[in-house]
């Protein structure tokens, strides 16, 4: 549309406008500098404040996934070195059943065996009722305070064998406990068992009894093996999934910072180029609004 | 012919006439910036011979000087109804701009700031307590943050009732100058009439008119049409608000009580022609429209989509919650409620005892089973994405709604801009104007002089014998 007249008021009026839009753009840099952010809010860029919403929420759950792995990894460290002791424990009752067998010896000197079995003993009931955090490992869900019980010398299990779960990645649960009788052996058929009949054959001298105690503990140790080994499997698990959800955290803070910080560069560039759009249209604004002919007209 | 002082009063008519010029001129420049002002013009006519010669007259004279036709007030009608019409719509997109850019600032979002975070830390503790089953500052974590939820979407609700609020009594306010306006500008009216069958020169007043009626399109997007006696009709919602000298009444039929609290009816407006009966009008623009939309529509939308979002966390977190057990191994209680109408709600937290918080999935008894913690903290990724749902969608309108204000303003500001043209006072073109005036009221005082020297030979000199 072409300009047919221009009036004073048309120059004050536009150059209000442009001097307007150009300090509301200065702004709005500077907004984008101060937050350090471009997306202040949803209708700066909707389809961008949904993307940064779904990833601020996948960042806080890979967050949680990491919390509950490292939860899941003390419980598995805690098995796997009493599981280990445990081992070491059975072996030695096996050690020491295996000496009663292959030696002549006193009953002297097998009262003595007898005396350490016992030890071995109870400090492997001790040993399976380890606590992570006041919560018996192998008592699996139990309300109380221990997995094995013993009672009129005999052990068993008090705790339940359902699973300790931690989700550690999306859809992704682990079992991060292990249930007493997969361990120590079934009630009326366990490792305690065992070590009570080692303990009395090797008092009253029954060599048979011996040799089937010995027997016994070795599957014992076995199982013990087994379990420590599954232990490990999932500690490999979770230390995979820990390491999973720290490299998620990483690209997802970094796809969050892509959308919403402010290219720093880029900003300071674009606050200068506005500053300078800025003085050019207040230099303008000056010069235009005040010659008339009046000026000229004498 | 022309008598012995027709070229006298010719020339004296030129004097009064360019006087005139410079006169109007001035007020033009007096008036460079005055809002509204349309700029004058002093049409000039040449006195000469009748424009109907009687029958059997004959008019032999010429050149009988110059007077005033008429002074013309530079203005286009149409293009003044143009500019009420964006006006009203700019208003009123503006109105509805100004009041979601609100809404939307302050849910803090995607910041992280507001309700999606306190749904992350429900669900975080959720978690926490499926880690931890058995402590007690684990449950009391789970309640606390569910507390924390219950507030965040209570702090949203206060914001958009808190906009409801101020929109109910900005429209009340608007309605009340709507209808002092309406009462003006009959008057004004009137005044015009009067004015013109008195003669008087009516620019000013119509000045005021205009103002007024822009002002009254701002308002509410009501239609002007100029009534054939200078005045302006108004026409609101298609009922009449302004017919010639007499006003009718724009009003709130219900919806608000008068101290600006809602009175729980849907909101409706009226008006009230002059001499007529309240006729309900709808579909308004400009800022009463912009209000009424809000009103109406939006905020109660926006209401009623975040109290979905609070269904949806009650209803996805009672289903799971219910399905598991307590520390005492009894079964779940219903977790949230969605009450509309507590003041801190829609949301209520129905579980406050740390007790009752049903981590376990297996019943029977006391245990340290957590997995319930686990399922509910799944089961809130449905909320999550609904409240992520309604805060895209609102950006979306917001963005929507400044975009077609930024749209409209161009419009708005191109209508103004040829009004600007054709009214506007240009300093340079009055300067012109006053300087051919002065020019001509010298040339015209030279000729008098002229004449007079002439006829000072006529008189004084003729028949003196030196």
């Amino acid at each position: 549309m072409p300009i047919n007249r221009v009036t004073q008021s048309m120059l004050t009026d536009r150059s209000l406008t442009r001097l307007q839009g150009s300090l509301s753009r200065l702004a709005d840099i500077q907004e984008h500098l101060s937050t350090g952010r471009v997306l202040n809010r949803a209708s700066d860029n909707p389809g961008d404040a949904a993307t940064a919403m779904r990833l601020r929420a996948s960042l806080g759950e890979q967050q949680q996934y990491a919390r509950n792995a490292e939860d899941g990894q003390g419980w598995l460290a805690s098995l796997d070195s009493t599981l280990g002791s445990a081992n070491d424990m059975v072996r030695r009752a096996r050690e020491l059943g295996q000496q009663a067998v292959n030696g002549a010896m006193s009953q002297q000197s097998r009262d003595a065996l007898a005396a350490e079995v016992d030890q071995l003993r109870s400090a492997l009931v001790a040993n399976a009722n380890t606590t992570y955090v006041g919560r018996p490992v192998f008592g699996g869900t139990t309300a109380g305070s221990a997995a094995f019980t013993e009672s009129a010398g005999v052990v068993t299990f008090t705790g339940d064998t359902n699973p300790v779960n931690r989700s550690v990645a999306d859809g992704v649960v682990v079992d991060v406990s292990v249930a007493g009788p997969t361990a120590y052996g079934a009630d009326g058929d366990n490792v305690f068992d065992h070590l009570a009949a080692l303990s009395t054959a090797l008092r009253s001298g029954d060599t048979t009894g011996v040799q089937t105690g010995v027997t016994a503990l070795t599957s014992d140790s076995d199982r013990l093996v087994v379990a420590r080994a599954e232990v490990g499997a999932r500690t490999n698990r979770v230390d995979l999934a820990v390491t999973r959800a720290g490299d998620l955290e990483t690209s997802l803070t970094n796809a969050l910072a892509e959308i919403e910080n402010a290219d720093l560069p880029k900003t300071m560039v674009d606050l200068k180029m506005q500053e300078v759009a800025y003085q050019a249209s207040l230099a303008a604004t000056a010069r235009v609004l005040q010659p008339s002919l009046v000026d000229f007209l004498r | 012919m022309a008598g012995t002082f027709g070229s006298i009063n010719a020339t004296a008519s030129a004097l009064r006439y360019h006087q005139a010029v410079m006169e109007v001129a001035s007020g033009n420049i007096a008036n460079v910036s005055t809002d509204g002002y349309a700029r004058r013009r002093v049409v000039g006519q040449a006195v000469g011979a009748p424009a109907q010669p009687a029958m059997w007259s004959r008019f032999d004279g010429h050149g009988d000087g110059v007077r005033v036709g008429s002074v013309d007030r530079l203005v286009d009608p149409l293009l003044d109804s143009r500019a009420r019409r964006e006006h009203g719509t700019q208003s009123f997109l503006d109105t509805r701009a100004a009041a979601l850019a609100r809404v939307e600032s302050s849910l803090g979002e995607p910041a992280g700031e507001g309700v999606s975070s306190a749904l992350a830390g429900v669900r975080r503790a959720w978690q926490d307590l499926a880690n931890n089953p058995d402590s007690a500052a684990t449950r009391a974590q789970v309640v606390a943050t569910s507390r924390t939820l219950v507030d965040a979407v209570a702090g949203q609700r206060r914001n958009i009732e808190a906009e409801e609020g101020d929109q109910r009594a900005s429209l009340l306010a608007d309605v009340g100058e709507t209808n002092t306006l309406a009462h003006d500008l009959a008057a004004a009216n009137e005044a015009i009439t009067a004015a013109r069958l008195a003669g008087n020169d009516t620019s000013s007043l119509l000045d005021a008119r205009d103002q007024m009626a822009l002002r009254l399109a701002e308002l509410t997007g009501g239609t002007a049409v100029e009534n054939g006696q200078g005045g302006l009709d108004v026409t609101v919602g298609g009922v009449a608000l302004v017919t010639g000298g007499k006003a009718g009444t724009l009003a709130v039929s219900s919806g608000i009580n008068p101290d600006g609290t809602s009175d729980g009816q849907p909101l409706a407006l009226a008006v009230t022609p002059p001499g007529g009966t309240a006729t309900a009008v709808s579909g308004l623009r400009g800022e009463v429209g912009g209000s009424v939309d809000l009103l109406g529509t939006t905020l109660p939308g926006l209401r009623a989509g975040l109290q979905a979002v609070a269904q949806q966390v009650a209803d996805s977190v009672n289903a799971a919650h219910q399905a598991g057990f307590d520390q005492a191994g009894a079964a779940g209680q219903p977790f949230f409620a969605v009450d509309p109408s507590d003041p801190n709600g829609p949301l209520v937290l129905l579980v406050t005892d740390p007790a009752s918080v049903a981590a376990s999935a297996i019943g029977g008894g006391p245990n340290r089973d957590g997995s319930n913690g686990t399922a509910i903290a799944a089961a809130l990724a449905g909320p999550t994405s609904g409240y992520q749902q309604f805060v895209t969608g609102l950006g979306n309108d917001v963005a929507s709604v400044r975009r077609l204000a930024a749209t409209q303003q161009n419009l708005t500001d191109q209508v103004d801009g040829a009004r600007e043209q054709l009214s506007g006072v240009n300093i340079d073109e009055e300067m012109v104007t006053m300087m051919q005036s002065q020019r001509a009221y010298e040339a015209a005082a030279r000729v008098m002089t002229t004449l007079d020297s002439v006829l000072d030979t006529l008189i004084n000199r003729t028949g003196l014998v030196r």
